[in-house]
C-alpha cells in the first residue's frame, strides 16, 4: 500500500466514524419537530393557507371564472326583475364607475317641492326631490349620470312640469310640453 | 386555445348582461304600464334592439308618457314615432352612430329635420362626435329658428370648424337675443356671422355666411 492509498483509507475512515456530538445533536433536532404543531392536511382551517391546495389548471381556472359569472349575470337579472326594475332609487345607486356627477339647479319662487324627472330615474317624480337653498327660491340636486344624451324636466309640488331654462330643449313636445337635454361624457358636456 | 377561451368569455360576460338590460327594461315597463300597452311597447322595443337600435329612448318615452298620464294611445304613438326616428338617424349617419348620436338626430328628424341635413353633418365632421351639433340643432328649432336656418346655422359652423364650445356658446346667445325679443331666424343668421367671423376673420370683408351649393 503506498502512500496516497493510506491517504485515502485514513479519510474514509474518518468519516465512517462517529462524529463526537452527533447523537446528542440529532436527539436535539427531534425534539424541536416534535414540539412543532403537525400539519392538518385533511383540516378545513388551513387549506388555503397550502400553496400546493390552490393550484389548478389553467383551463379548470377560467372554467370556474364563467360559471361564476353566469350565474353573477343570472342572480342580478332575476334579481332586477323581482324588484319590479323600480327605475328610480336604484337608478342611481348602480350607476357603473364611469358615471359623472352633474348638479341640476332651478328656480322656483313659492314651490313646496320639486323633483327631477328623466331618462336615468324612469321619470319617477318621487325619485329624486331637489334640496331647498336656504336662501333665495333656488332648488338643487347632484345626480350621477351615466355617459350619453339625457332627456329631463322638474316638477313643481307634484304636478306642474316644466324644462331647465339654462339648457339646450328637447326637440320634440312629445307629450305637450318640451323636455330638456344634458350630455354627460361628450367632448363638452352641456 | 386560449383565443376561444377570450371569445368565449368575452360571449359569457357581455351576453348575459345585455339580456339583464332588456329585462330590466321589458320589467320595468310591465310595472309602469298596463298590460296591453306593456306588451305593445315591449313589441316595438324587441324590434328595435333586433335593429341593432338602441332601446333606452324608447322606454324613457314610454315611461315619460306614464308619469305624465298620457293615454295609451298617445304612448305608443310616441315610442312607434320615436323608433322611426332611429331608423332615420342610423341611415343619415351611417352604421357607426353611437347610441347618443342617433337619440338625437332621432329628435332632429322628429322636428323636421331633413335626413340630408343629418348626412352633410355628418361629412362635416366625419370623426367627432355629432351629439352637440345635433342638440344644438334641435334647440334652435325647438325655440322657433326656422328648419333650414338651424339646419344651416349648425352645418355652416360646423363646416367652418367650430368646436362644441364654441357652439354651445352660439345656442346660448342666440338663446339671450331671442328672449330679448329678437326673431329667431334673425338671431341665429347674426350669431353664425359672429362666429364665422372668429373662426375665420378673413369672412370680415364678404361678411356673408356661406351657403349650401359652395361647399362640397
Amino acid at each position: 500500500m503506498n502512500r496516497d492509498d493510506r491517504w485515502d483509507d485514513e479519510v474514509r475512515d474518518a468519516y465512517r466514524g462517529a462524529i463526537e456530538g452527533e447523537e446528542q445533536a440529532r436527539e436535539r433536532a427531534l425534539m424541536r419537530l416534535r414540539r412543532e404543531p403537525t400539519p392538518r392536511r385533511g383540516s378545513t382551517s388551513a387549506w388555503w393557507r397550502d400553496p400546493d391546495a390552490l393550484r389548478i389548471r389553467p383551463w379548470a381556472a377560467a372554467a370556474s371564472l364563467l360559471a361564476v359569472l353566469a350565474i353573477g349575470a343570472w342572480g342580478g337579472a332575476w334579481w332586477m326583475a323581482s324588484r319590479g326594475g323600480h327605475a328610480g332609487r336604484p337608478a342611481i345607486a348602480t350607476l357603473p364607475s364611469d358615471a359623472t356627477a352633474v348638479t341640476f339647479v332651478f328656480e322656483a319662487p313659492g314651490a313646496s317641492r320639486v323633483s327631477l324627472v328623466g331618462d336615468f330615474n324612469g321619470w319617477d317624480p318621487k325619485a329624486t326631490p331637489l334640496a331647498h337653498a336656504s336662501t333665495g327660491d333656488a332648488w338643487t340636486v347632484r345626480v350621477a349620470l351615466e355617459r350619453g344624451l339625457h332627456a329631463y324636466a322638474f316638477v313643481i309640488d307634484g304636478r306642474d312640469w316644466a324644462p331647465d331654462p339654462s339648457a339646450p330643449l328637447a326637440p320634440v313636445a312629445t307629450f305637450g310640453r318640451r323636455n330638456s337635454l344634458v350630455v354627460v361624457g361628450e367632448d363638452a358636456a352641456l | 386555445m386560449r383565443r376561444l377561451l377570450a371569445v368565449a368569455l368575452f360571449v359569457l360576460v357581455l351576453a348575459p348582461g345585455r339580456a339583464s338590460g332588456d329585462e330590466a327594461e321589458e320589467a320595468r315597463l310591465r310595472v309602469r304600464l298596463k298590460p296591453e300597452l306593456a306588451a305593445s311597447v315591449i313589441e316595438v322595443v324587441r324590434s328595435t334592439a333586433a335593429q341593432g337600435l338602441p332601446t333606452a329612448p324608447l322606454v324613457g318615452r314610454a315611461l315619460e308618457g306614464a308619469s305624465r298620464q298620457a293615454d295609451d294611445a298617445a304612448i305608443l304613438d310616441a315610442v312607434e314615432r320615436y323608433a322611426a326616428g332611429l331608423v332615420g338617424a342610423r341611415r343619415a349617419l351611417g352604421a357607426t352612430a353611437r347610441a347618443a348620436e342617433l337619440d338625437a338626430g332621432a329628435g332632429a328628424l322628429m322636428a323636421g329635420v331633413p335626413e340630408d341635413s343629418l348626412t352633410s353633418l355628418k361629412r362635416a365632421r366625419p370623426s367627432g362626435s355629432l351629439v352637440i351639433p345635433l342638440i344644438v340643432l334641435s334647440d334652435f328649432v325647438a325655440r322657433g329658428v326656422p328648419v333650414g336656418s338651424a339646419s344651416n346655422t349648425v352645418l355652416s359652423a360646423t363646416r367652418a370648424g367650430a368646436a362644441d364650445p364654441a357652439l354651445l356658446r352660439m345656442r346660448e346667445r342666440i338663446h339671450d337675443r331671442i328672449l330679448r325679443g329678437e326673431a329667431p331666424a334673425g338671431a341665429s343668421r347674426e350669431e353664425l356671422r359672429a362666429l364665422l367671423l372668429k373662426t375665420h376673420p378673413s369672412n370680415e370683408r364678404g361678411g356673408r355666411e356661406p351657403s349650401e351649393e359652395r361647399r362640397p
